[in-house]
């Protein structure tokens, strides 16, 4: 983030000549200054080049540093692009970091910091970054204006993706993805602050002190790897320090707090409701490979009370021919690299700027050895500020004259001046230094809705409406001078400290030179030659804009859309006001008509890998374990994700060709012996309280209050549309203590639906419901010898017999010697079946104990597969059949409805609609060939009709193959099914390509009677 | 068959194991352990029986019973170790040490005036202790846990890693406790685990 200032002060003298540092050259690099470690060198490469760098640089200033002007190829016209800015808004210097699966494609050369090791390659370009083929693209380019492929690539339609698609994505487009999963750890992290200071230059460090000062919670968040924004960039004094020297101690005393937390290499990137924000810290994107056990980048969000938006502003780029040759640079960037970076971008230098900041980078560069061949000033009046600078640097000054175009290919070899006037001259530099002015950093201010307000004074936007508890100080809100930037920044800081309680006053500002940044907007240079660039990373020129508006897109908004201007990466941070100033140009508006485009988060690019965080792979959500995990684990069985939680699917043994082999001998043992199954996952809440009856009889469809202690009663519960919400077993453990069993799925949605009940609709009743699920591992236990079973691991003292404990009886026991338990005969396989509650932390002992007991009666363990096999074969209702969309009615719980009091649903399950006769219904159905298999999904058809959708009676909800029947059996809902048992038709499946007769059965396919459970 | 012993076991018997993890230089950042041995049980106040109940409380062991975001209670006069955890509106969850049948004698006790359930086992209780528990927090917990704004006695029922848990702070070390549903006790351990890693943790079988 950069915050801006003029100085004319001091001149530091340098050497012309470049010596070579730690012995490697450098042959741009200057002789003296910068904030660079010339004691140790980094070496680094550049499309395989090896070169030298020191710590402190950028990738971007090392570059300049080793003369590399030429960094990669434009989107569209494969132009030769260098480096533009020195900072985030860096739109041409693009470049692919690292390599393999680490590559980042599209890395801003200007933020990169440099390290040892540093792989960085040119992007868009084949064979070579010097030799582009794609570049002959630029030699058609009268037709690539913009709209051109919505015009082009219009037909035919079978086309598009095929063949245009993929020769679009060839010619055009940025950086590589990176080849495999990124093998780096990211993590997400909470801060909170009763001030937020974003951005760190002139301002933004005076109001950090001055809240900090006041015992403020207070966090600093600066993009760079060092603190001080454009002041890392003067030369002149503050309060008679060196401006590094200022930014070191303000920062010293700022970390000497123990409540302030200075945050470097971190990008605010976006302002989200109540003070929150979201930051990106680049922990370790500053070395090869982030250390062991540290992520290489954490996203922040940060919740402040206060926040004081300094970030800055960004320099805009001068309109005219060829303005993107390298060497062609913001005139910012060339002071930044002069004198933070101690790297020459040039020899020979052009200054071309409409405002007396920028024009003072002719001093620097002057300072440095630098030959200012000439300081074009477009200004129509002559400016003595502007006469001053030339005399003092030995430029020529053109006043009143513009520079028309750049002159050379893959780097600017000269510029075309037309003078005031009129007359045109050429001349030679390989640097050109430009500024059209500055736009405040405003995104932040804007992310919530806030629209950005025209001030003339500095022809630019600046924030209007900021966000609650956001004030904006400095170059972000148009503030310009150094010293009103400090004094800005003080007064916000106190101000934001002391509107949450802390009483303070801005801290004292130091003495810093007057400066002057008066501006007199040029939007574009008439008459230029050659492409006026506007936007450079989507290759959008001056006349695209004029085409936009020939062709009715006159609206900001369309204006982007139709010419990608502002669109990606840099989202348009040096173009946006460029261009639609342009658009006022042409339209004859002014700029606060023509309008401005909406800034969205993030700021800057953040990956997807720093906002999933640790959320990744299979930590993506959390895992529910049973308590039989470990045991069912051990042995060999198979898991099934079934929402959160992990369930055994089937338990292989030796011999089993697959799941199927597994899963017929688990029933079979169930059917013959005793299996076991954990169904701990079921959901269980505990209900208690005197009105705990009626609490259940106004939820639940079928009625409560005649259930005794002791006893396990089914339930149905719908939703208050009337249809089938979940159903489930509610056992009577006390005269008002009720447990709720749910499906595994529901378990969460019907604890929040009774949540609701009690807490909105009924506050007057006198109970209270608590989700016990966790505590309780279950399992069933079913077969014909399950009490055998049983009655090895259940203390004596407690009778299990048919008579004491019959069929939807419950009882507390003891187990394994005095362990607490709940004892449920209750069936879901059809046989005679319990399920056991022991306390979690017993689960495992219990499930261990089970099986040791039932060796000698041939206990099996089964999963998912055998138990759903089992209810299909008892037509059972479950996720197939609890739909959403079936009733009570079609379920065939009809009688179970009780008519005679009010429960959740019961008004709208009467409406026509829900019971017509010709619903669809739960019928069974078993193919005709007992050796055809049904599929699930199969539509039901009447024979011989066409299968169309006006034939469609239905389809197979849940299929199953029986191995007690030997035959495939499946639940299926059919229109008018009960009154079709017996009739035979076809089952289509589409999908697979089966169609299979089948005949119309009842949905219980075995012991309709219910012998085996009762036994 | 009265002879088996049903040998409970922790929530993270298989992922815990004593020992120094993740930074290796340096002394660890922070301690963990899971507290297994613990009683809990949820207590509710039964309609319109709040204010009796607190006095019951107060009565029974001495302990003004939280209604804000805190915990009460602590070493009672008989030695035992008992706090209520504020829970919601008119909840609490109950937590002691060396307790049997927790529910039995909580219902026993404030029965008339409360609902009891038993909770045992179906939280896991883990304990962070040492100068970068709040760090290593702040990773997936978006609660301030600055000393000024969360103290001592402090609790909040929040979310970590997607998970629903109850945290609150035991002193100003600082300790911390976590509950979670313990189906989910080696989910919120691996974050939590892969949080502490930057600063080195230690993790004790007992505290």
């Amino acid at each position: 983030m950069t915050t801006t200032s003029a100085n004319v002060g001091e001149t530091l003298s340098r050497s012309e000549t470049s010596t070579p540092t730690a012995g490697v050259p450098q042959p741009a690099r200057l002789a003296s200054g910068g904030l660079i470690d010339r004691a140790r060198s980094l070496p680094f490469s550049f499309d395989g080049r090896k070169l030298f760098g020191h710590p402190g640089d950028t990738l971007a200033s090392a570059l300049v540093a080793n003369g590399v002007k030429l960094v990669g190829r434009s989107f569209k016209y494969h132009r030769p692009r260098g480096i533009l800015s020195a900072g985030p808004e860096e739109p041409s210097a693009l470049v692919e970091l690292r390599s393999g699966a680490r590559r980042e494609p599209n890395t801003r050369a200007t933020s990169i910091e440099l390290f040892d090791g540093l792989e960085a390659a040119s992007q868009n370009r084949w064979p070579s970054l010097a030799f582009d083929l794609m570049a002959a693209g630029s030699v058609f380019s009268p037709f690539l204006a913009a709209g051109f492929y919505y015009k082009t690539f219009m037909w035919p339609a079978s086309f598009w993706e095929k063949v245009y698609e993929p020769l679009i994505r060839r010619a055009a487009g940025l950086g590589r993805a990176p080849e495999g999963i990124d093998p780096d750890h990211y993590e997400k992290a909470h801060a909170f602050c009763d001030v937020l200071v974003i951005g760190s230059g002139a301002a933004g460090l005076m109001a950090a002190l001055s809240a900090a000062r006041s015992g403020a919670r207070v966090i600093l968040c600066e993009e760079d790897f060092r603190l001080g924004g454009r002041l890392l960039c003067e030369r002149g004094l503050i309060g008679g320090e060196a401006a590094p020297e200022f930014v070191q101690r303000i920062e010293a005393e700022l970390r000497s707090f123990p409540d302030v937390r200075v945050m470097t290499r971190t990008t605010l990137f976006g302002t989200y409701d109540h003070g929150t924000y979201g930051a990106l810290e680049r922990v370790n994107d500053h070395i090869a490979l982030p250390p062991p056990f540290e992520p290489r980048q954490r996203a922040w969000r940060i919740v402040a009370k206060r926040c004081v938006l300094t970030a800055g502003a960004i320099e805009r780029p001068l309109v005219f021919g060829n303005n993107d040759r390298p060497g062609v640079m913001l005139a910012g960037a060339v002071r930044s690299y002069l004198n933070r970076f101690a790297a020459r971008p040039g020899r020979r230098a052009v200054v071309f700027a409409n405002n007396d900041d920028a024009a003072s980078v002719a001093v620097d560069l002057h300072a440095a050895g630098v030959e200012v061949a000439a300081l074009v000033d477009p200004r129509p009046e002559t400016k003595p500020s502007s006469v001053a600078l030339a005399e003092k640097t030995g430029a020529r000054l053109i006043a009143g004259g513009v520079v028309t175009g750049a002159i050379g290919g893959p780097a600017v070899r000269a510029v075309e001046v037309r003078e005031a006037n009129g007359r045109s001259s050429r001349v030679a530099c390989d640097v050109v230094a430009m500024s059209g002015g500055f736009s405040p950093n405003l995104h932040l201010a804007t992310h919530l809705g806030g629209r950005p307000v025209w001030d003339e004074t500095i022809a630019g936007f600046v924030p209007g409406d900021t966000p609650r508890g956001m004030a904006a100080a400095g170059a972000a809100r148009g503030t310009y001078d150094l010293a009103d930037c400090l004094a800005a920044g003080a007064k916000a800081g106190a101000e934001a400290a002391d509107a949450v309680g802390f009483q303070t006053r801005p801290s004292a500002v130091p003495q810093v030179e007057p400066q002057s940044a008066a501006v007199t907007p040029l939007w574009r240079v008439r008459g230029h030659k050659g492409k006026a660039f506007i936007d450079f990373q989507n290759d959008v020129t001056d006349k695209d804009i004029e085409l936009a508006e020939r062709e009715g897109f006159r609206s900001v908004e369309h204006l982007k859309r139709y010419t990608t201007l502002g669109m990606a990466t840099d989202q348009g941070k040096t173009a946006n006001v460029n261009g639609l100033a342009v658009m006022a140009e042409i339209t004859e508006r002014s700029i606060p008509q023509t309008g401005v485009t909406t800034f969205r988060p993030p700021f800057t690019p953040v990956a997807i890998g720093a906002l999933a965080g640790h959320a990744r792979g299979k930590e993506h959500r959390p895992t529910r374990f049973t308590p039989s995990h470990e045991w069912a684990h051990a042995q060999g069985a198979v898991f099934v994700e079934t929402g959160l939680w992990l369930r055994a699917q089937y338990f292989p043994q030796e011999g089993d060709r697959s799941w199927f082999d597994a899963c017929n001998r688990e029933v079979i043992a169930v059917r013959s012996r005793v299996g076991v199954c954990d169904v701990s996952t079921l959901g269980k809440i505990d209900i208690q309280g005197a009105d705990a009856p009626e609490f259940l009889e106004r939820v639940y469809c079928n009625s409560w209050k005649s259930l005794p202690v002791g006893k396990v009663r089914y339930g149905v519960m719908l939703r208050e549309d009337g249809f089938v919400f979940d159903d489930g077993t509610t056992a009577r453990l006390g005269p008002d203590h009720y447990l709720m069993t749910t499906t595994t799925a529901n378990a969460a949605a019907v604890m929040q639906h009774l949540d609701f009940c009690h807490q909105v609709l009924w506050p007057d009743l006198d109970v209270g419901l608590v989700s016990v699920t966790e505590q309780w591992a279950q399992y069933a236990i079913a077969g014909p010898k399950s009490r055998e079973l049983l009655e090895a691991i259940v203390d004596r003292e407690h009778d299990i017999s048919n008579a004491a404990l019959p069929y939807m009886a419950c009882s507390e026991v003891t187990v394994l010697g005095g362990l607490r338990a709940r004892l449920f005969r209750i069936s879901f396989s059809g046989e005679l079946a319990y399920e056991l509650g022991v306390p979690c932390r017993h689960g495992d002992a219990v499930i261990r104990a089970l099986m040791k007991a039932g060796q000698s009666l041939g206990v099996a363990p089964y999963g998912l597969e055998a138990l759903n096999v089992m209810r299909v074969e008892k037509g059972h209702a479950a996720g197939g059949e609890l739909n959403g969309q079936t009733t009570a009615q079609d379920l065939g719980f009809s009688r179970l409805m009780a008519m005679g009091k009010d429960f959740i649903g019961r008004a709208m399950s009467q409406r026509s609609a829900l019971l017509d006769p010709d619903r669809q219904v739960l019928v069974g159905v078993k193919p005709l060939d007992p050796s055809a298999r049904l599929s699930a999904g199969a539509h039901f058809v009447p024979l011989d009709v066409p299968v169309n959708p006006e034939n469609d009676d239905g389809h197979t909800t849940s299929v199953a193959f029986s191995p007690s029947l030997n035959v495939s059996i499946g639940l299926g809902l059919l229109k008018r099914g009960r009154e079709r048992m017996g009739e035979r038709l076809r089952a289509v499946d589409a999908l697979r390509g089966t169609d299979i007769r089948v005949e119309v059965c009842p949905n219980c396919f075995l012991d309709p009677e219910g012998a085996r459970l009762r036994g | 068959m009265a002879d088996l012993i049903a040998t409970p076991r922790a929530a993270l018997a298989d992922v815990l194991r004593d020992g120094r993890y993740g930074r290796t230089d340096g002394t660890p950042g922070l301690t963990l352990c899971e507290r297994a041995e613990l009683s809990l049980a949820t207590v509710i106040a039964r309609k319109g029986q709040s204010q009796a109940l607190a006095e019951l409380v107060k009565s029974a062991y001495g302990i003004d019973l939280p209604s804000t975001p805190r915990f009460a209670g602590g070493q009672l006069p008989d030695g035992r170790f008992l706090i209520f955890i504020w829970a919601g509106f008119e909840q609490w969850l109950a937590l002691a040490e060396g307790a049997r049948d927790f529910d039995r004698e909580l219902t026993l006790g404030l029965g008339k005036r409360a609902l009891i359930m038993d909770q045992s086992d179906g939280r896991a209780i883990l304990r962070l202790r040492g100068p970068k528990a709040r760090e290593a927090l702040a990773k997936g917990i978006a609660i301030d846990l600055h000393p000024r704004a969360f103290k001592p006695g402090d609790v909040a029922l929040t979310t970590a890693a997607h998970i629903g848990v109850q945290l609150w702070q035991v002193d100003e070390t600082p300790t911390y406790e976590i509950a979670v549903p313990r189906s989910l006790a080696k989910s919120l351990w691996a974050w939590l685990s892969a949080s502490a890693a930057e600063f080195g943790y230690e993790v004790t079988s007992s505290e």
